[in-house]
């Protein structure tokens, strides 16, 4: 029978000298006191963000143009969550692909979002005691799409001169049917609060469900401009990034880096294809044992002689 | 409790953060700060004795 060679990334020599006793209990519990008491020191001393939550009264508070302005891309279907397609609703070619594989198009719609009915027209039909509104939304659901989409082009034509006086959103647009009353309404209810409450999906005891006012919050200006202001958006390696002075995820750079180069950050597909890049080198991290030459790195870089140098010193008098 | 917030408030990290920038390469200084604290740890890790070293040494 042949003998076998020895590998030296995977098989060890059997140990013949003697051996020291090593308490791994008591390592362990040692670091796990340390951790807990400089963990306890840091959140005294620096404490943890608390940035306030933003809400759409907020939101509308804070710059009820912007909010108008949103409201209207959503009712005339321009803002991203509008056109998003899958899992919110099917907008042909907005699908994010690997190659061949249509990944979220095989996942299919599974949270529907029409935007212009559940951000604008089915709040709006929430509110009690409105006959003036209850009246425009009569009109609205009575029209074409082509009288609407006039309706509409002729508010967003005029919604560049678009004021707030006394808490009202005031426009001079001609010919916009029941739009000024539809988008003033929302903003009330909007700032008001009530928006809130009416976007958030309850399937239960529980109200849990925001899916909805953060589409409609990240449709705005305001968030992206709130964002950019505190370094979280991609462009400025958000992901690794933490709201104020606090330290955030380091370890998510390799993932946010490719996001900074092309072509992730020209893809239409960009989330996908980072998605695949990092699965590949996670699978050669997780196989390193296994694939030749990238195995033998630790053995040739000796750092483990660094470790144990005195050990190696000791062999090398002997 | 008082105690602990004014003690809190002597470090205050919820304002705006600092940015280190190199053509795309973007990294925030509190980040930066854990990183080079990381590469300390094991520099020192590497290259501190062992505890009990001395001990062992006697006891050979």
């Amino acid at each position: 029978m042949r003998k076998k060679s020895f590998r030296p990334d995977v098989d060890a020599p059997a140990w013949k000298g003697g051996y020291s006793p090593y308490d791994i209990i008591k390592e362990g519990t040692i670091a796990l006191v340390v951790i807990l008491v400089l963990t306890l020191i840091m959140a005294v001393v620096f404490g943890s963000p608390d940035e306030k939550a933003i809400t759409v009264k907020t939101w509308s508070n804070a710059d009820p143009i912007d909010f108008a302005t949103t409201a209207l891309s959503e009712l005339n279907g321009t803002s991203v969550s509008a056109a998003y397609g899958a899992p919110y609703n099917n907008t042909p070619g907005a699908s994010q692909t690997m190659g061949p594989l249509k990944l979220e198009q095989w996942v299919g719609v599974r949270i529907p979002i029409n935007s212009a009915k559940d951000f604008v027209i089915s709040p709006l039909k929430s509110l009690p005691d409105q006959p003036v509104l209850d009246q425009q939304l009569k009109t609205w659901s009575a029209a074409s799409t082509a009288t609407k989409n006039t309706w509409l082009k002729s508010y967003a034509k005029a919604s560049t001169n678009m004021k707030i006086v006394k808490g009202q959103v005031v426009i001079n647009a001609t010919n916009a049917g029941p739009v000024p009353v539809m988008i003033n309404d929302l903003t009330q209810m909007a700032r008001s609060g009530a928006l809130d409450q009416a976007l958030v999906t309850g399937h239960g005891f529980y109200t849990t469900d925001y899916t909805k006012p953060l589409l409609f919050l990240a449709d705005s200006q305001y968030l992206g401009d709130l964002a950019q202001k505190q370094h979280l958006t991609g462009e400025q390696w958000g992901m690794m990034n933490e709201t104020g002075s606090y330290p955030g995820q380091a370890w998510l750079w390799l993932y946010t880096f490719w996001y900074q180069i092309p072509p992730f950050n020209s893809s239409s597909s960009g989330d996908a294809l980072v998605f695949a890049t990092m699965g590949v080198l996670s699978l050669l991290l997780l196989f390193v044992p296994f694939i030749p030459g990238l195995r033998s790195v630790p053995r040739k870089l000796k750092i483990y002689r660094l470790i144990w140098r005195e050990h190696y010193r000791e062999i090398e008098k002997v | 409790m008082a105690f602990l917030l004014s003690f809190a408030a002597l470090v205050p990290l919820n304002n705006l953060g600092h940015y280190v920038q190199w053509h795309f390469l973007e990294i925030s200084v509190a980040n930066l700060m854990v990183i080079v604290l990381m590469i300390i740890t094991f520099v020192v890790a590497l290259l501190a004795p062992f505890p009990g070293r001395r001990r062992r040494k006697e006891n050979r």
